[in-house]
């Protein structure tokens, strides 16, 4: 069972508090009616699906009932960082500087 | 006492009381103090169990819970009884009742044996290769075959009637075994302002302690160093000590799973006392003081009963003053089995020989045999053992001159060296490395704040782990210790022998009965990895998880395919440790606690009127109120009739609900559901329809606007989690910018759903500020007054058809209003009804269910509800979707409803539809049916069903073919009674 | 009134070390605004509600708890404390917040004596000491299978809630505890 930081809490709180809500920083199309279905689905249905590095969205069910963004490692397993909801995605640089998985 | 020796094999009375016990119904003596193990042996029972796949008679080859054989089914009275416990960690108790297993129908006269004349057909792989074919036998002979012949022991096969404990913990520190590494660890973290939790799963600590004698620490015996130890612990208010508890699994970021037995070692555990607990603990370090595991050698015949580890046979000696026999001689490759060997002669016991598979051995251990008469062979091997039921000769091979000869044993010890203990370790995913120096894995670098110490670390010797563990928990501990030297070994990949290896039956896994053949065969077979060698051999999948012969099979296998044992590499360890009950994992979430079953507060009057219940997501919900003998049929007729001509009363509570409130509520209700909310006025209701943002309804409700910013919407009830959820995340993540905000009022409301043409005369005596008239308050309307002097939230909206309302009062008064109603509608012949009749209700008046007449591939075009959307906004939730071009495609399942040409056949829900019943099987299913009902109303069967381009199938008859007949049915509208709407407003 | 719930517990689950009792009414509302909004909130309400999720401010008559970072959950004794509907409305001309009233929908149990932290530690994953959950820390959690919102009110006091439907099974987890401490 994970320790995950909640940005909101800012505290580390146990996973079964916490709900995966699926990949994060996929905006809502603002154009929909103007995009083709293929962009549509893309938006819809096509994720990463990571082998590394993965940007991710959890939500706080049982704790501040916040949705919140994280970088995890899928390879390691670990958490690298947590941040709320709306901060821009990390650049690589930020990510690495605050791994400590390898 | 029944003889005067009870004990034969005791050599030292502990002064431990006597008891008495009972094996395989045979009553002897035991102290307390023993293990099942110990006290059979002193009563020179070796023969414990049957192997696993060749029933191959069996003793103990360990003395802890590295035991692969001798396994014993625990018996506490009927539904207490545990199989697979391993006799070298059974406490004994007074009165004790264990049996063997793997038997039948005893442990000598075993049917099952004739695998083991026969086991040249019982290859690795057999079951695999042989049972393949041909397929038809397989359901028919073999597979029963096998299900009787196969596992460990028999499951219980009452309830178990005990009870077990839970519960979460917290510490900095977690040292987990207090051998000596863990006890140094433990006093000096002791000294520390850590919090500390020290476990074991032995019932005293000490570990390797408990069974070396000749040692002693800072001038103590070891004894009283124990003791002193204990004490120091005991008394540190920063220190948990939990015995009998294993560390069954090691998860992520130090969450370590532990369990406590409570009660298997006590004569008189009550049932009601907890008998385990599982301990979840959270550690900001933990501490792997595991030891390690003697290693067995592997040559023929090295498993008949009376064969053991070195180890073994000196904790047996040590610890409980037994000597597993009066002949015992000893095979070694590793000088650690002479400290044994040498123990025991002092203790009296005859030690013949000592087989040394190395050429050489120090002068030290020479000069101690030579001291005590113990004649060595080196450079020698044990090619035979003798004996059935247990060893009385060995035979000798010294390959240098092809000589064998004959000794004579009660008893034969073995030693291939020590397998660090990198279980926990493994499962934290720390990596391991492979030691040159002594033959073994070590723990690799930490993926985890946690380090390994002492010989689980690699390090062996008492002075090393104490001082390795002291140093581990931030202390600077020396200890002064005398000790006999650990010494040191040498692998041997294969042991000589002047049989043909096909021949020989030289046991590797002792559990799963898997020898060095089947290792070899497996590799000449391809299986050159070895986590493939491990499945197709299954060496090391057994309940010990390979304790005893991971390491041998991955160096017989190194061998075959020519690789190095690093690059044959280790195969994976899973949690559990040890074999963990099913109790222990539920802890206290059994029986009425497994699960959360929800009730409202109307529940218990329906419980004290003869409700039938059923479970509605984790909701118990009344389904019928049958009056006496009536059946579910009789019963809804009843119920749907009364609501369709008088009165019926039920129990809505259970409809999720959400208090959106804000100055945007109208803009985000707009983004969440089809339907327009912009201009429904204050007090009017509008049925909402939820979609997810693939254009599939996602869930529906009726939704009443409290105020310009408050709306209070309903949904389903199983809905009400992800409806939530759904809507927190579009507004958290989407459109943060509005204000507006989201509270769960479900448990807030009782809701009392009246329908029916005088639901209206029930009411109206009791409401306070709100007029009823139909003018004032109409259909899909909502007031605020109050009902009996308590606050309401009254609904005029109808799930029937017929005239209704739904009373939300706060919960708390909901059983009062209910009965206060109930008894008011006397008068009108009330008919209080369940789900299903509110099923049948508004089957009849096309009403969709989510979730039962739609399957998330269902759009609002496809139930045939585009009136629910908005064609006006610009945006909604799934708006998008119901655009593409395969959503507006044709031939889609639509839905519609079917009336069957026989109106007394009720269509079974799910039932497949075809357009041609003559076709050739297999037949093109053009849709299922979603719902299907006996209609009292209509005096005949309704049915909903989604079917292939359904719309315009209307008056045409699709057919339902079931075992033994087709039914046919003609499709229609599904709205099948009062397709007008005129019964919402009579009464 | 709360009797249909099952929850006639009495005074004690245990002798001493161990009560569970259900708190009689309260009326509660879930307050919802902007944490930017908030100073000015509390400067004309006078209410002072706490600005940091997992902050409370205690009264007898009045508790105010923060949940998350625009909630707050606000639990008053009906008999000490009326006016508080009637202040959060007239407070809704001046500022954009939303207030809902729960009252029914949790029911509340103070769990308090010796054995309080490790009954409530059967089923709630969070380290209690006092270091990592003083007196006053406030939040939503987990008791097993049921959601849950603990306060700590005292060294060995608990004010625990949960939605009515949850009672049963949370008390029923800590009965069982109790027997555990009885048998033991």
């Amino acid at each position: 069972m994970f320790l995950i930081h909640c940005p909101y809490c800012d505290e580390d709180r146990p996973e079964i508090e916490f709900s995966y809500a699926g990949e994060a920083h996929i905006a809502r199309p603002q154009n929909a009616d103007a995009i083709s279905d293929a962009e549509w689905s893309e938006y819809l249905f096509i994720r990463e699906n990571k082998r590394g590095i993965h940007c991710e969205r959890w939500w706080h069910t049982n704790g501040c009932n916040r949705f919140f963004n994280a970088v995890r490692n899928t390879v390691t397993d670990k958490f690298i960082m947590t941040y709320e909801m709306g901060e821009p995605r990390p650049t690589p640089e930020e990510i690495e500087a605050a791994r400590d998985d390898d | 006492m029944t003889t005067d020796q009870p004990n034969p094999y005791r050599l030292s009375d502990s002064g431990t009381r006597q008891i008495s016990f009972t094996f395989d119904g045979k009553t002897y003596q035991g102290r307390e103090g023993d293990t099942l193990a110990s006290a059979l042996l002193a009563n020179g029972v070796h023969l414990m169990g049957r192997s696993f796949k060749y029933h191959r008679p069996r003793g103990v080859l360990g003395s802890g819970s590295e035991e692969p054989n001798a396994l014993v089914s625990f018996d506490r009275g009927a539904g207490r009884v545990t199989p697979n416990v391993r006799a070298t960690t059974l406490e004994l108790y007074d009165g004790l009742v264990a049996n063997s297993q793997n038997r039948w129908p005893s442990l000598k006269r075993d049917v099952g044996a004739f695998n083991n004349t026969f086991s040249m057909f019982f290859p690795a792989g057999f079951y695999n290769k042989t049972f393949m074919w041909p397929r038809s036998f397989w359901d028919k002979v073999y597979e029963p075959f096998i299900r009787s012949m196969a596992g460990l022991g028999l499951a219980p096969t009452k309830p178990d009637p005990d009870v077990y404990a839970s519960t979460y913990g917290h510490c900095d520190t977690l040292i987990v075994g207090a051998g000596p590494a863990g006890l140094a660890a433990a006093l000096a973290a002791s000294k520390t302002d850590n919090r500390v939790i020290l476990v074991d799963e032995n019932p005293a600590l000490g570990g390797s302690l408990l069974s070396s004698e000749k040692a002693s620490i800072d001038g103590a015996s070891i004894t009283d160093w124990l003791a002193q130890t204990e004490q120091a612990l005991r008394q540190a208010k920063n220190v948990t000590i939990l015995t009998r508890t294993t560390a069954i699994g090691y998860y992520h970021d130090n969450f370590i799973a532990l369990a406590e037995r409570l009660t298997d070692h006590l004569a008189d555990a009550e049932i009601g006392q907890s008998r385990e607990r599982l301990h979840r603990i959270r550690s900001d370090k933990v501490i792997l003081a595991q030891g390690a595991i003697e290693r067995p050698l592997v040559f023929h015949g090295n498993d008949l009963p009376g064969i053991m580890l070195a180890s073994a046979a000196q904790t047996f000696l040590n610890r409980y003053g037994t000597a597993v026999g009066y002949e015992v001689a000893v095979f070694t490759s590793h000088d650690s089995a002479y400290g044994a060997a040498f123990d025991l002669h002092d203790a009296g016991v005859h030690v013949p020989v000592i087989i040394e598979a190395r050429t050489d051995i120090d002068a030290d251990l020479r000069d101690s045999a030579a001291a005590r008469g113990i004649e060595i062979v080196l450079a020698a091997a044990v090619s035979n053992c003798f004996g059935k039921w247990r060893i009385n000769a060995l035979e000798l091979y010294t390959p240098i001159n092809g000589k064998t000869r004959r000794i004579k044993c009660d008893a034969l010890l073995m030693c291939g060296g020590w397998t660090p203990s990198l279980h926990l370790w493994s499962h934290s995913k720390s990596s391991i490395k492979w030691d040159d120096k002594i033959d073994a894995f070590v723990p690799g670098k930490a993926n985890e704040n946690a380090s390994c110490v002492g010989a689980c670390n690699g390090d062996f010797g008492l002075q090393t782990a104490l001082e390795a563990g002291g140093r581990v928990a931030g202390g600077e501990a020396t200890y002064t210790v005398s000790e006999v030297p650990f010494g040191r070994g040498e692998t041997f990949r294969s042991l000589p022998n002047y049989k043909d290896v096909s021949k020989q039956k030289a046991f590797v896994d002792f559990q799963n009965d898997a020898t060095e053949k089947d290792i070899s065969l497996a590799v000449r077979e391809g299986f050159s990895s070895i986590e493939h060698v491990k499945r197709y051999t299954t060496i090391g999948m057994a309940t010990d998880q390979g304790k005893t012969s991971n390491l041998n099979a991955m160096q017989i296998a190194s061998v075959a395919v020519k690789k190095s044992v690093q690059e044959v590499g280790l195969t994976t360890f899973r949690p559990p440790y040890t074999p963990t009950t099913f109790g222990a994992l539920a802890g206290y979430r059994s029986g009425d606690l497994f699960e959360v079953e929800r009730k409202t507060s109307i529940d218990s009057w329906a419980a004290e009127n003869d409700a039938v219940f059923e479970p509605v997501s984790i909701w118990r919900r009344a389904r019928y109120f049958p009056n006496g003998s009536e059946d579910m049929h009789a019963a809804v007729a009843r119920e749907c009739k009364a609501t369709r001509t008088s009165l019926g009363i039920f129990d809505a509570s259970t409809l999720g609900k959400i208090e959106i409130v804000g100055p945007d509520a109208a803009k985000f209700m707009n983004l969440m559901y089809t339907n327009p909310w912009a201009k429904l006025a204050v007090g009017r209701c509008r049925y909402g329809l939820m979609l997810r943002e693939d254009g599939y309804i996602y869930d529906d409700g009726v939704v009443g606007r409290m105020a310009e910013d408050r709306f209070h919407v309903t949904t389903t009830t199983g809905g009400a989690p992800r409806v939530f959820r759904h809507m927190e995340d579009y507004l958290q993540s989407e459109f943060p910018e509005l204000d507006v905000w989201l509270t769960s009022t479900t448990e807030q409301w009782a809701v009392i759903a009246l329908n029916g043409p005088n639901a209206r005369k029930l009411i109206a005596p009791f409401i306070d500020g709100i007029d009823l008239s139909p003018d004032a308050f109409p259909h899909m309307a909502v007031r605020e007054g109050k009902i009996f002097g308590i606050e309401t939230r009254l609904f005029r909206v109808s799930f029937s058809g017929e005239l209704g309302f739904e009373v939300n009062v706060p919960a708390h008064y909901g059983r009062a209003v209910w009965e206060a109603l109930f008894e008011a509608g006397a008068e009108y012949g009330i008919v209080p009804y369940g789900t299903e009749a509110m099923h049948v209700l508004r089957a009849e008046k096309g009403f969709i269910i989510v979730g039962q007449d739609t399957d998330g591939t269902v759009t609002p075009q496809d139930a045939g509800m585009s009136w629910a959307v908005s064609k006006k906004k610009k945006d909604f939730v799934g708006k998008r979707s119901l655009m593409r071009s395969d959503i507006v495609a044709n031939g889609r399942r639509q839905l519609v409803g079917l009336l069957t040409v026989d109106p007394n056949v009720v269509l079974e829900e799910g039932a497949q539809i075809v357009a041609d019943p003559d076709q050739p099987i297999p037949m093109d299913m053009i849709g299922h049916v979603t719902s299907s009902y006996w209609s009292e109303t209509l005096g005949r069967s309704i049915a909903m069903a989604v079917v292939k381009g359904g719309f315009d199938l209307e008056g045409k008859t699709i057919f339902v073919p079931m075992p033994g007949t087709t039914h046919s049915a003609k499709v229609c509208n599904p709205v099948f009674y009062d397709p007008d709407g005129e019964r919402l407003n009579v009464g | 009134m709360l009797v249909d719930q099952g929850l006639e517990i009495g005074d004690t689950l245990s002798d001493g070390c161990l009560t569970v009792l259900l708190v009689s009414e309260r009326t509660r509302y879930s307050l919802r605004i902007k944490a930017e909004d908030l100073t000015a909130f509390n400067l004309e309400s006078g209410l002072g509600l706490p600005e940091r999720i997992g902050q409370s401010s205690l009264t007898e008559a009045r508790m105010q708890l923060c949940l998350g970072p625009d909630e707050w959950l606000i639990v008053t004794q009906p008999d000490l404390d009326k006016g508080l509907g009637a202040q959060l409305k007239r407070l809704s001309d001046s500022f954009i917040f939303s207030f809902t009233d729960i009252s029914h929908r949790n029911i509340a149990l103070t769990v308090q004596g010796s054995e309080a932290v490790a009954a409530i530690n059967i089923g709630c994953p969070l380290d209690l000491s006092p270091e990592h959950f003083p007196v006053g820390k406030v939040t939503r959690t987990v008791f097993e299978n049921a959601p849950i919102m603990l306060l700590r009110t005292g060294e060995d006091v608990f004010h625990l809630e949960c939605w009515r439907s949850y009672g049963p099974y949370v008390t029923g987890l800590f009965a069982r505890y109790a027997k555990d401490i009885e048998m033991s």
